[in-house]
């Protein structure tokens, strides 16, 4: 069957899944709750005013106590895409280069299943355990109507989409690096540096001149450095973060496929 | 497709397979042949080269020069329909911690396709298998009789078996010994994988010997007993000249006045006449055991096969 691969894994990391999930949902609640009692703490601003550069380190641009300010500095240009990128950089090094050190990958490759389908099932795999999460952080945030922050459904969820979109393709970064060396260590390593310099790259490109026309090559930039939640996921992102996951994937599965599986 | 002498495709076959990890030999110049049918112990020491044979063999490892075939089929390309008529075992069992005997056993069924658990059931019944213990809270000698159910489910034609009675005790080994007889007597094929002599010539038919990732043995059980060397303890009336006895095909183990022990290989009538002539006082005579002759072979890097023995 065509799912019995991802099925194998999904239900192998279900309770960790959940866990995850309830946390970030409940981290997202507290997020949402707390805007009421700073949406008129002007105060706030004047730090983004006085020290940019340092505000930027933070993820933080713009007006924080407006309410799309609010969830960009607290939730998107930080910890909700970091939090997702800790689970599928997690996953990605974990499914091909962990299986692979642990024993159990050469198990299921020694059934009648071809190599690229187990990587694409895997792919699969990483997809769903992400798009959970950010599924349930979103329609927590999408409460925030109860607490004074009016933000377009279109636009949180186009933002929540370009998160999504992120971590599946630090998370393919990882599977890919882990699909061509075998080692779970290398894979995280690759994968966890390249997204801090995506990161650092797009929060400090608003402020900061020189690193300006560096923002193109930051994955960042493309999901939530470039006011997601106030216009919209663009086309433009939308394809550029689809197409580098394309091509993430292909590179896993090709990587995959010449692989010596212990 | 690969046949041999009477035209009867091998199970398996390999040919010059080699495996290079960078600076590290796995394999060289790999030539073993498999029957159908057969018992195929292929013996050696630790990193003797034996689970990188059995993951070429799987398609697992990318040769880096030669050929496998299983089953008469390329074990690189044809690998998926290798896997759906092979039954694989491997050394370093691993098995997903959280789930029970009874969620693999389900779960592979499925991935193999196949219609039912009846042959996985009576299996697990045979060998005592506790269904609903996860995986982590099953002792070793339990993980591997998952590993052996799981390999032996699907009643497949070609067994591949790293290691299989590891952490096992003497009763389960006896009953598992009990199933590879079977197994070929319904005309499968068994690649027992293995450090464990005794075991080996017990149930094997052949036995191929690999050392530092060469082949230095290809050779039935029975010709290997018959051509086993013969250890023959004499004493004489009178302490004798161990000299007498340089000739070929024997060996002075030790020699202490009246009493000589020698080594034999091949005729015994040259080393009988010489014997007779200095006035024996007592003989006996006895075959090297296997598990010798084995260790002979890990020790020493001589290389042969079937054919230098005919």
């Amino acid at each position: 069957m065509w799912t019995d691969v991802s099925r194998l894994d999904l239900v192998g990391r279900r309770r960790a899944i959940l866990s995850y999930t309830l946390g970030m949902g409940l981290y997202a609640l507290a997020i949402v709750a707390l805007y009421p009692t700073f949406e008129h703490t002007t105060g706030l601003d004047k730090f983004t005013k006085d020290a940019p550069t340092v505000a930027a380190l933070f993820g933080a641009t713009g007006s924080l106590i407006s309410p799309s300010g609010w969830l960009n500095v607290n939730l998107y240009a930080n910890l909700f895409p970091l939090l997702v990128l800790l689970a599928t950089i997690g996953y990605g090094a974990a499914c091909l280069a962990g299986q692979d050190e642990e024993g159990t990958l050469a198990m299921v490759a020694a059934l009648p299943i071809r190599r690229h389908r187990i990587a694409a099932e895997k792919v699969v795999a990483m997809c769903i355990q992400a798009a959970l999460i950010v599924a349930v952080v979103t329609a927590v945030i999408a409460l925030g109507h109860f607490f004074d922050i009016s933000v377009s459904a279109l636009d949180l969820w186009g933002a929540s989409l370009g998160v999504l979109l992120l971590g599946i393709d630090f998370g393919l970064v990882a599977m890919a690096v882990g699909a061509a060396t075998g080692s779970r260590g290398n894979a995280i390593g690759v994968a966890s540096a390249i997204a801090a310099a995506s990161y650092l790259v797009s929060s400090l490109a608003p402020v900061v001149t020189w690193i300006r026309p560096a923002r193109f090559a930051s994955l960042f930039y493309w999901s939530v450095g470039n006011k997601q939640l106030t216009v919209g996921l663009g086309v433009s992102e939308l394809a550029v973060l689809l197409m580098t996951g394309v091509a993430l994937a292909s590179v896993t599965i090709a990587a995959f496929e010449r692989l010596d599986l212990h | 497709m690969t046949t041999g002498a009477v035209g009867i495709t091998a199970a398996i076959e390999t040919v010059g397979l080699t495996k290079i990890f960078g600076a590290v030999r796995g394999i060289e110049q790999l030539d073993v042949r498999v029957e159908p049918g057969e018992i195929f112990g292929f013996l050696g020491p630790n990193g003797a080269g034996k689970t990188t044979t059995i993951r070429a063999l799987l398609g697992l490892y990318r040769p880096t020069a030669g050929t496998a075939r299983v089953l008469g089929l390329d074990a690189h390309i044809d690998s998926v329909t290798i896997h759906r008529r092979v039954g694989y075992l491997p050394g370093d069992l691993a098995l997903f911690g959280r789930l029970t005997a009874r969620d693999h056993i389900n779960w592979f069924a499925r991935a193999r396709g196949l219609d039912g658990t009846r042959r996985a059931r009576e299996l697990s019944e045979r060998f005592s298998l506790p269904l609903d213990t996860r995986a982590k809270d099953l002792s070793t000698g339990n993980r591997q009789k998952v590993g052996i159910v799981l390999a032996f489910m699907h009643e497949p034609e070609l067994l591949i078996l790293d290691e299989p009675t590891t952490g096992l005790d003497p009763l389960v080994k006896h009953e598992f010994e009990q199933l590879l007889r079977e197994t070929t007597a319904a005309g499968r094929t068994v690649f027992l994988s293995s450090h464990e002599l005794d075991e080996v010539q017990r149930v094997a038919d052949r036995v191929g010997i690999i050392k530092e990732g060469r082949l230095v043995l290809s050779e039935t059980v029975a010709g290997l007993r018959k051509r086993a060397p013969q250890t023959i303890e004499v004493v004489f009336r009178l302490p004798v000249d161990s000299h007498r006895f340089q000739i070929d095909g024997v060996r002075v183990v030790s020699s202490q006045g009246p009493h000589v022990v020698l080594e034999i290989t091949g005729a015994i009538a040259p080393a009988l006449r010489i014997i007779a002539d200095l006035d024996p006082v007592e003989l006996v005579s006895r075959h090297a055991e296997l598990d010798e002759l084995f260790l002979d072979f890990y020790r020493n890097n001589t290389v042969m096969t079937a054919s230098d023995v005919d």
